[in-house]
């Protein structure tokens, strides 16, 4: 039990370095077609091989990393800032304007966001958005399928943080709201949903896999793993390395970043990043009290 | 607690391996007289006037006047032999003799003038050629009618070969009652399976088994593998379950018959006449000569695919002449660019500070497999320099932008036997016609013109009317014609003396018999 947490993360990790030094793992153009080299067996020239229009299996799957990894970090990043921004003012504002967001926050959270990222995709495919590519209409359609989750959490830290004496303290003497709300309780918003969105990320990754799967959202020849699936689907009785090599790569990675986010909520991360985390616990511990003794003075 | 000696286990062994038997033999002895052929869709309750049930099973149930026979000749049907009067404007039916419907209900004259009088005439009916110019029906005698018809419509007796609603139905036949005088009666429908039996008073030849089973397997793969499995014994026609060559190439291997004939289905590459990147006859010139159709009938194809430059293939009757299909040209294209206009090379091109850059409209749900052949056709045309981006989209999006031709290019194909050529040039090609969500291929004013002429006229000139048309969309690169699929089926080696049905539409049967 000590020793798995660092096997967990190996392909998480693996897929993120993957995504950043991509341009120089892939040994061909991804894209490159070769009518001679049709469904090849893996060999010196072709690490795992080649698809049905001849390209190249290994860098296809090294382009797919990068594809996934990008978009996810898009959307990641989009959606913890809407729902960051939007729970926290329903949570500091409170109020009508609080029974307001958190209805629509609720509303939101009451559909599966796969679902809602389908029918926006479905949405955006109308002309009056083809100024869009198919790939940035799948990041916006994820981003406002996946925010809220944010926003609840965010919300939920705000009115808990609200009613600390330190808060309070802050307040009589003159603290502004943004000085409150900036110094305060933003890093305890940050140090939770970023834990939280951590662990999202293989759930994000499943997602894109998922409409490129369903033909709606990376477009080629962009390599994507969900859409490398369903195409190699048509070959899966000749050639089933088309199906298995990014089945398992996706399999891999999702299940990488989900373990690590159940060890987040367990607290059995590992020791490196626990350190990490502890020490900027810590840090922020500090902060506070250096915070509390300026009041006090 | 449960004692197994050697005499206990060796029984239940016995006893197990019975059981698992029984159900097999039991199925090969209920299905001896049954031929099991996949249908992709339920088949519904094949009403003739609404477009909801599949169009693959009509032909077996309800007749036609007129039969498709080889290369779109006109065999007699329910009609034995018809006439057209010299001015076009009547045409006389002798209608078989000794003929009923399966409910007892005899077909003669009357029954053939309450069967047309439900289309012919009727607005929902109007891109019947026939239905639009139908002015009354006489009857001449008991077994004798006479369409009479408001203008000649040269292709009549081809409309009277297609599926619906243009076949008979019983004047008896309650709502719903699929009650025809084809060689099979429809004992049952689910959304599962339909099953039909022998009409044994069918007029024609019988079929020589006693029932069909048409069983819904939407999957490509599911039908292979019940092939495999003999709970099938037939799956192909691109109208009823369509076979992938892929798949036929893997069923080839494992005993399975594969039967390959010439399609008369052409697959195009449509450019929208209101894109302004497409209207630049350099640009489709480009793209024209950019593609490797032989590649792409090999490789996407696995050669069960013939190449075509031609609208129409030699398999429809007045196809026109044949255009010798070029081979992949790169720099002719890149020529063709130049020489309208457009400034570059592989890397890009652009023209009065536009790139060329184009959208490529793709759905899965409507085309299956299409976003591979996009995919191949982007990559061709990527070393020509033309930037093609691909936009997958679902069924709806598909059925709402062809329409309005949103898009630069995207996939069409043309009807096949027994609709064409008059049906996808009426339907295709004319700026006027109601195609609803499938869009039209390529529309201009100078185009519509043509069709009409070659749609309303008839004899000799026939033939060089429509080759003006094709002359003028070849010219005019108006529409990029890719391959022409051929009709594809693979048979279970309990199956002898399968023959492909007279279209894609119709169920094979004839011939056939089982072992």
């Amino acid at each position: 039990m000590k020793n798995w947490p660092w096997a967990i993360l190996a392909p998480a990790f693996i897929f993120v370095l993957i995504g950043i030094f991509s341009p120089w793992l892939m040994t061909h153009d991804p894209a490159a077609q070769d009518y001679g080299a049709l469904l090849k067996g893996p060999s010196w020239d072709h690490w795992l091989g080649t698809d049905y229009l001849g390209r190249d299996m290994f860098s296809r799957i090294i382009g797919g990393a990068r594809t996934s990894l990008v978009a996810m970090a898009f959307v990641l990043v989009a959606a913890l800032a809407i729902g960051v921004v939007i729970g926290s003012f329903a949570g500091y504002v409170g109020g009508k304007t609080e029974l307001v967001l958190i209805s629509v926050i609720d509303i939101a959270l009451a559909l599966p966001s796969l679902v809602i990222a389908l029918a926006l995709m479905g949405v955006f495919s109308g002309e009056n958005f083809n100024w869009m590519s198919d790939y940035w209409k799948m990041v916006v359609a994820l981003t406002l399928a996946w925010w809220a989750n944010y926003a609840r959490m965010s919300r939920a830290v705000v009115v808990a943080e609200l009613q600390q004496p330190y808060i309070e303290a802050a307040r009589v003497m003159g603290a502004s709201h943004i000085w409150i709300f900036t110094r305060h309780i933003l890093p305890h918003v940050l140090g939770l949903v970023v834990v939280y969105a951590s662990a999202d990320a293989g759930a994000l990754v499943l997602a894109i896999a998922t409409l490129s799967f369903l033909g709606l959202g990376v477009a080629p020849p962009t390599p994507e793993w969900g859409q490398m699936l369903v195409d190699g689907m048509s070959y899966i009785e000749e050639n089933a390395a088309l199906v298995i090599i990014p089945g398992l790569a996706l399999t891999a990675v999702v299940v990488s970043f989900n373990l690590l986010g159940e060890a987040f909520a367990l607290q059995k991360v590992p020791r490196a990043v626990r350190g990490r985390l502890l020490a900027r616990k810590k840090a922020a511990r500090a902060a506070e009290e250096i915070a509390r003794q300026e009041v006090e003075a | 607690m449960l004692k197994l000696d050697r005499r206990s286990f060796l029984a239940t062994t016995a006893g197990l391996s019975f059981l698992t038997v029984l159900p097999r033999i039991a199925f090969a002895d209920g299905h001896a007289d049954t031929l099991r052929v996949a249908i992709a869709g339920e088949t519904g309750d094949l009403d003739l006037l609404q477009n909801v049930s599949t169009l693959s099973s009509y032909s077996a149930v309800f007749d036609a006047l007129i039969h498709y026979g080889p290369g779109g000749a006109l065999e007699p049907g329910l009609a034995t032999a018809w006439t057209i009067a010299e001015d076009g404007l009547s045409i006389s039916f002798d209608l078989r003799e000794g003929v009923s419907f399966t409910d007892g209900t005899p077909f003669d004259a009357t029954a053939a003038e309450w069967n047309l009088k439900r289309w012919m005439g009727v607005a929902d009916f109007s891109w019947i050629g026939i239905a639009d110019a139908f002015d009354s029906i006489v009857i001449d005698a008991p077994n004798k009618i006479t369409v009479k018809l408001k203008r000649p419509v040269p292709a009549a007796l081809l409309e009277l070969i297609i599926v619906r609603p243009v076949r008979f139905l019983s004047p008896k036949a309650a709502a719903g009652q699929p009650i025809g005088t084809g060689p099979w009666i429809v004992e049952s429908y689910s959304s599962t399976e339909t099953v039909l039996v022998r009409n044994d008073a069918y007029w024609g030849d019988k079929p020589a088994f006693g029932r069909m089973e048409l069983k819904v397997v939407p999957d490509e793969l599911a039908r292979a593998n019940a092939l495999r499995a003999g709970e099938l014994d037939v799956i192909g026609g691109d109208w009823v379950a369509a076979l992938s060559p892929r798949r036929a190439q893997a069923l080839a291997g494992e005993g399975m018959t594969i039967v390959a004939e010439p399609g008369t289905a052409t697959t195009i590459l449509g450019f929208s006449p209101q894109s302004p990147m497409m209207q630049d006859k350099a640009v489709r010139d480009a793209i024209f000569l950019g593609i490797d159709r032989a590649a792409v009938a090999t490789v996407l194809f696995e050669g069960f695919a013939d190449p075509t430059v031609d609208i129409f293939p030699a398999t429809v009757p007045t196809a026109g002449s044949r255009t010798p299909v070029p081979a992949r040209d790169v720099a002719a294209a890149q020529a063709a660019l130049t020489a309208g206009g457009w400034a570059g090379d592989a890397a890009g091109w652009t023209k009065d500070g536009t790139a060329l850059e184009i959208a490529f409209l793709v759905s899965e749900e409507s085309f299956p497999g299409s976003r591979r052949i996009a995919e191949m056709i982007q990559g061709m045309l990527m070393e020509v320099g033309v930037k093609t981006n691909i936009e997958t989209v679902d069924n709806a999006t598909m059925h709402d932008r062809r329409p309005k031709f949103d898009y630069d290019l995207t996939f069409f194909g043309t009807y096949g036997a027994p609709y064409d050529p008059h049906g996808s040039l009426g339907a295709s090609f004319v700026t006027a016609s109601d195609t609803g969500p499938d869009g039209k291929i390529y529309v201009h004013p100078d185009l519509d013109a043509l069709v009409a002429t070659a749609l309303e006229t008839g004899g000799d000139a026939r033939e060089g009317a429509m080759q003006a048309v094709y002359d003028w969309l070849r010219t005019n690169t108006a529409a990029c014609p890719l391959v022409v699929t051929q009709r594809l089926w693979a048979v279970h080696p309990r199956v002898a003396g399968f023959t492909l049905p007279a279209t894609d539409y119709d169920l094979p049967f004839k011939g056939i018999t089982l072992g």
